[in-house]
């Protein structure tokens, strides 16, 4: 697995890590301190307690499979922001399960389904299910790759399925009430149908092929009439249950395309197919002309696999989309009158109810802070990528973070009444309104029809010169044979390749018609905060010696504060190791001012121009021109005084994601124009805008979701490809209504629900190695289009001209297909894409 | 050859009854999951020794 891990981690932008070679955790994998006397290396303790605990049962075979089985995942997306120290004990409250409550089973033993994140390859699921043989009371596991599910069997006597969250959160999966999504239930039934067609077609494209075999090699070496006519028979029947059981969709297809006078794929093959059925009954009890059965039973089967592998794909990539929802909290701790506290489903919060938020978790409702002070990051919301600084009597909104320490606040409004469902209902009436997109087999499908039937006539005309009979089998020859069986195979194939392909670098596709948007030329809107840049707090500005830095960070270390945060990490890429806990003294902290103290003996402060000009004799002009300089480039400028001394300014702002230049460039390169849509402070969009060469037209700061939305309509107006890149909740309205809307990796739900792409990479690379995907998958559906066309060009030209027999069309039927899929296949479509990989 | 009047029939309907077959098993769901059966085979190869010698009688095979 390992070569996998260390080009991640060569990649990793972390340059002032000191490590002359890299050793890696013995259980995940992960960079991990360099190992001793060949001992082992842990990442983290928990890494450590895995490994171990695995050992005990005498399991190590997972790691020897795990890595044999590495090669082909596709892992799945786990979310930073929403893992929380969880205690399991909320899977004992039976009112809180929802879908999972467990139910009795005979024997007295009881079964839960529950959701599992961190199932990435078989190994895993081999491992779960072993370890639930080895703990006392839990009988039995089955784990559900395609759907993340586990159900669980045990003794409710001897063990809790809080325990057995517990077993599995050790060894690294964690578990979730199941949430029966309502797609889940709906994808489940048509998954199979389809198959359920597929093998019934299937059965009779076989039958009826080796039918078709022994009559045409009968035909060379003689064969008598009753034995034609029973294999005759026996084929039409095939050829009649094909087209008329599995091949049924394609003429519910067709007649919906007629009444609604949109032209579909499914149009030319009902046609072929239903003509082909026809033909041959009638000309088995006329005995007259040839049967085509076992071209329609092969083209049904193979129109019917085609169709389906495409649909696993997209539903494959909105599974691994809807753990994500899942794993979102739906849980509110009310405090009661007696200031007990209770964990209740957050719908059932009303209006002046108290609630507890703990640091790091999601505000439930919105509502008023009673008591307690704390930073609240509103990003998700807002944009804002400055955490507010919130205390008893400011108001809060759902989905806000609580940053830094408990509060309690009353509701002011109830779930539904939440500016949050607001946006949410928002989001789904853009997606509603939202065009659909024509497909260019589509659009082919329309003129193909026209000119079909127009030859058709003109075969009759034609032919009824010379024989009314021969007439009408050259048509029906025609119509069979021109069944576009190849070119109804061109999008579905290539699309499903192209998704599947994307999933293996995390890039999950929901909807296929997408690429086709993608592959043109236009506008890419990204927001700001979380998207192109990292999301948080960090020093981009800085000027100190390692000396200095290790001064201040130490005395921040003692600060909670998400600016002192970001000095702290500031000395810990660069390797610098802090002064101990107890050679920080005199610590004096003043709220939106700064922090002083004594750190090894120096006076140290750190802090805002008013807070520390308190503790220095006199500011330079230099140092004060730094402030404004580093202010007009939209970073928070932080002064820095030693021994009295005012030395430095740090600057502290959202940094850029390493990879945001280069994809700008990349997509301005391919002719796309970039532009900024941010809910944050304009002059902090202005200073990205000067970083990324934007132009100034294409940058808007200070936007509400509503606002950003109706950008993304008007841009619409101009016809060209819209694309919203985004990730927070204040997007998502924005994703849905776009043409093509991508959320990333770390967003929020409502960001995932709205958009049909989702990075789950969480690199803005993707964005460009989907646009060169795109346009590479378009080429492969217009060269199978090619292809398809010319062989149906030349089925058609032979029965025009009255020289096709059955033998030529079923040779002709399966090698064009055949074509398609090898050339679909072999297609370069993300291989060598630039920025992929880079 | 009027053997095949007996044959033809007689294999289309053993074929019928391996689609039937598969049908069903298609409804019953076996067809839902196409990624962990493939390493389930894998699972019960060999019995875990290191929980039967601390002789715990919770350890169940399963049956599959």
């Amino acid at each position: 697995m390992n070569s996998n891990l260390i080009d991640q981690a060569a990649d990793a932008p972390i340059p002032a890590v000191h490590c002359t070679s890299v050793d890696l955790c013995d259980h995940c994998g992960l960079p991990a301190p360099p190992r001793q006397n060949r001992e082992l290396t842990f990442c983290c303790s928990g890494c450590q307690g895995a490994y171990h605990l695995i050992h005990q049962w005498g399991l190590d075979d997972y790691y020897a499979l795990r890595d044999r089985l590495l090669e082909s995942q596709a892992a799945a997306p786990v979310s930073d922001k929403l893992s929380s120290a969880t205690s399991w004990d909320d899977l004992d409250k039976a009112g809180l399960l929802g879908a999972s409550t467990p139910k009795a089973m005979e024997d007295g033993l009881v079964c839960s389904r529950l959701a599992i994140d961190g199932v990435h390859c078989g190994a895993c699921v081999w491992l779960i299910e072993r370890v639930a043989t080895l703990c006392p009371g839990w009988q039995d596991a089955r784990v559900g790759m395609h759907d993340h599910s586990i159900e669980v069997t045990y003794d409710p006597k001897v063990t809790k399925l809080s325990e057995i969250a517990g077993q599995l959160s050790k060894i690294g999966y964690r578990v979730f009430p199941w949430v029966e999504g309502t797609n889940a239930a709906r994808f489940r039934q048509e998954n199979r149908q389809r198959l359920v067609q597929i093998a019934i077609a299937g059965f009779c494209a076989m039958n009826a092929m080796w039918i078709a075999i022994a009559i045409y090699a009968g035909e060379y070496s003689g064969i008598a009439e009753s034995h034609i006519t029973l294999l005759r028979s026996a084929g039409v029947l095939l050829g009649m249950v094909s087209a008329f059981v599995p091949g049924k969709p394609f003429f519910t297809g067709a007649w919906a395309a007629i009444r609604t006078r949109t032209p579909h794929m499914d149009l030319p093959i009902a046609l072929g197919v239903g003509v082909g059925a026809v033909a041959g009954v009638v000309s088995l009890l006329t005995q007259h002309a040839d049967v085509y059965f076992d071209s329609v039973a092969v083209l049904v089967f193979f129109l019917l696999v085609g169709r389906w592998i495409q649909f696993r794909q997209q539903h494959r990539a909105a599974d691994a989309v809807s753990l994500l929802m899942r794993m979102t909290p739906s849980l509110a701790i009310r405090v009661g009158v007696d200031g007990t506290q209770n964990k209740v489903p957050t719908s059932s919060l009303c209006v002046g109810d108290m609630y507890y938020v703990m640091a790091g978790e999601c505000v439930p409702v919105d509502g008023r802070i009673v008591e307690g002070a704390t930073s609240i990051d509103r990003s998700l919301m807002t944009g804002e990528s400055v955490p507010a600084s919130l205390s008893s009597g400011d108001e809060i909104e759902a989905g806000a973070l609580n940053l830094r320490s408990p509060i309690t606040a009353v509701a002011t409004a109830t779930r539904e009444q939440s500016r949050i469902t607001k946006l949410m209902k928002l989001v789904e009436d853009a997606s509603l309104k939202r065009t659909p997109i024509v497909q260019l087999a589509d659009a082919i499908a329309a003129r193909f029809v026209l000119i079909l039937l127009g030859l058709a006539v003109l075969t009759i005309a034609i032919w009824w010169r010379v024989d009314p009979m021969l007439a009408a089998s050259h048509t029906v020859a025609l119509l069979i044979v021109a069944c576009p069986c190849a070119l109804a195979l061109a999008t579905p194939l290539a699309i499903a390749v192209t998704l599947g392909r994307a999933a293996k670098r995390k890039l999950l596709i929901r909807s296929g018609e997408t690429l086709e948007r993608l592959s043109q030329v236009g506008t890419v809107w990204f927001d700001k905060t979380g998207t192109l840049t990292i999301g948080r707090p960090q020093v981009i500005t800085n000027d100190l010696s390692n000396d200095l830095l290790a001064l201040c960070a130490s005395l921040e270390s003692q600060s909670t504060h998400p600016l002192a945060r970001a000095i702290v990490d500031a000395a810990v890429h660069r390797s610098i190791s802090l002064y101990p806990l107890e050679s920080v003294t005199e610590v004096e902290q003043r709220n939106g001012g700064g922090i002083r103290g004594l750190v090894a003996g120096r006076h140290v402060a750190v802090g805002n121009v008013e807070f520390v000009s308190k503790s220095v004799l006199s500011l330079d002009a230099s140092i004060i021109a730094r402030v404004a300089n580093i202010a007009s480039e939209g970073q928070t400028p932080v002064l820095v005084a030693i021994d009295g001394e005012a030395v430095s300014v740090l600057g502290i702002g959202d940094a850029l994601r390493s990879d945001a230049r280069s994809t700008v460039m990349a997509l301005k390169e391919r002719g796309w124009n970039v532009g900024i849509l941010s809910g944050d402070h304009p002059t902090t969009v202005q200073a990205i805008v000067k970083q990324l060469d934007l132009s100034d037209s294409f940058a808007q700061g200070g936007l509400s979701p509503e606002q950003k939305l109706e950008v993304i309509e008007q841009s619409k107006q101009v016809g060209k490809a819209i694309v919203m890149v985004g990730d927070g909740v204040n997007d998502a309205a924005a994703l849905a209504a776009a043409d093509v809307g991508i959320a990333i990796r770390g967003g929020a739900e409502a960001s995932l629900h709205a958009a049909p792409i989702y990075l789950a990479s969480g690199e803005l690379c993707g964005v460009v190695s989907l646009i060169d995907a795109s346009k590479a998958t378009v080429r492969v559906i217009r060269r199978n289009f090619r292809v398809s066309l010319g062989y149906n060009t030349l089925a058609i030209t032979l029965a025009v001209c009255g020289i096709i027999s059955p033998l030529i069309a079923a040779i002709l039927m399966p090698i064009s297909s055949l074509t398609i899929l090898s050339l679909t296949l072999s297609s370069k479509t993300f291989r060598g894409t630039s920025g992929a990989s880079s | 050859m009027s053997v095949i009047f007996v044959a033809l029939p007689v294999a289309l309907i053993m074929g019928a009854a391996a689609a039937w077959a598969c049908v069903r098993c298609i409804s019953a769901g076996q067809f839902d999951d196409l990624q962990s059966p493939p390493v389930r085979i894998l699972m019960d190869e060999k019995p875990n020794r290191s929980l039967q010698a601390r002789g715990s009688d919770d350890y169940v095979s399963t049956p599959d």
